[in-house]
């Protein structure tokens, strides 16, 4: 059977942290990525700080709740265990985010957020206690293998043994940075250190997809290659200016560009 | 420290930079602060959000909250400089469209 971690905290605000510094913790343990620890602390805070506002009604008498949390090889199980009035938050109309601001309910959300961010929700009453079960997924550990799910998504062509085109797209952050990085990775090992990446049809990009392009970037440049950039939309140009690194990479408008600059081989 | 806020009086715009962690025990102290600035008289707010490692529900709803407010008097809240992770929360709640988002705080000054 799996490990299962304990923690009581006093029915108080203040020691929400604590229950979100444990969660954290245990779901990082578990192998949930960065993302996924976030949505499990977020969905544990809006339980126990709707536990505490409405359940027990800001009163302090000295009630505990208790929160477990369970690895499982597949699923990260948190469960959320306070002695309030029975309350089954789930039979709660979620309010609507498509609402304009003027309609805007101001409560509600917590509940809302529970149930987007985690996989599964479930509530009972047992032995004169509210049962919450919250559920993540642990996504399969992403393998570096080659042909993996990861590489279509951000396809490369190459354009002769020593220069490849690599086109990533959506959203360059957490969650798909490492596909980035397998991609670049995959032409530098096969000895193409010239790398080209267009970034025609990407929207946004974090600290992490900077860090994989710095990355590559330097093993090209190792490897007498380079990593030239091109198609940036005005808000990458922007980070890439905030960050310094226009500096660092060659830039080009767009694809043909940077590649009619490919110097000669030799 | 917990959550840091800093105001700075602008030409045309108050700015908040936030730093830590907003949840249930803290959103009103940032709910007031920017609260204090419209009392002024100043209802153009820009909300740095760049130091912000996590944020609940209860910081949306201040959020909000200040927006009706100065909403009706014609200024805005702007918000600057989300982590990936606040910007995610932001678009789950539908904030997105209501609040407009700027990835820098120059620009979300620069756009009063």
């Amino acid at each position: 059977m799996s490990e299962v971690s304990r923690l009581a905290i006093p029915a108080r605000l203040e020691e929400v942290r604590h229950a979100c510094d444990f969660v954290v913790e245990a779901a990082e343990q578990a192998g949930l990525d960065e993302r996924a620890v976030y949505h499990c602390q977020m969905a544990v805070d809006e339980a126990l700080t709707n536990i505490i506002e409405h359940g027990f009604a800001y009163h302090d008498d000295g009630s505990e709740i208790e929160i477990a949390c369970q690895a499982e090889p597949d699923r990260f199980v948190v469960t959320i265990a306070d002695t309030s009035p029975a309350f089954n938050p789930l039979l709660h109309e979620a309010p609507d985010p498509s609402e304009p601001l003027d309609s805007r309910e101001p409560g509600g959300w917590g509940i809302y957020f529970i149930r987007k961010l985690m996989d599964d929700v479930s509530y009972e009453r047992a032995n004169d206690r509210n049962l919450l079960t919250l559920v993540k997924r642990i996504a399969a550990r992403r393998s570096a293998a080659p042909g993996s799910a990861g590489d279509a998504r951000f396809p490369a062509r190459a354009l002769d043994a020593t220069a490849a085109v690599i086109s990533p797209s959506g959203r360059l952050d957490s969650s798909t940075s490492l596909s980035l990085e397998q991609a670049l990775e995959a032409q530098l090992a096969s000895g193409r250190t010239w790398l080209y990446v267009d970034m025609t049809a990407v929207e946004y990009i974090a600290s992490s997809g900077l860090k994989v392009l710095v990355a590559a970037w330097r093993r090209a440049r190792e490897r007498g290659g380079d990593v030239v950039l091109s198609g940036l939309q005005p808000r990458l140009v922007e980070i890439f200016e905030m960050v310094g690194f226009d500096l660092l990479f060659q830039v080009f408008p767009d694809l043909d560009s940077a590649l009619a600059a490919r110097p000669a081989r030799r | 420290m917990v959550m840091e806020i800093s105001t700075s009086d602008m030409k045309r715009v108050q700015l908040f930079e936030v730093i830590g962690r907003v949840d249930s025990t803290n959103a009103a102290e940032l709910g007031s602060a920017m609260d204090k600035s419209v009392d002024d008289g100043k209802t153009n707010l820009v909300l740095d959000l760049g130091g912000v490692e996590y944020m609940s529900s209860a910081g949306l709803r201040e959020m909000v909250r200040v927006l009706k407010r100065v909403k009706r008097t014609g200024g805005d809240l702007r918000i600057a400089n989300p982590s990936e992770r606040v910007r995610e929360v932001l678009e789950l709640a539908g904030l997105d469209s209501i609040f407009e988002i700027y990835p820098t705080q120059v620009e979300a000054v620069g756009s009063f």
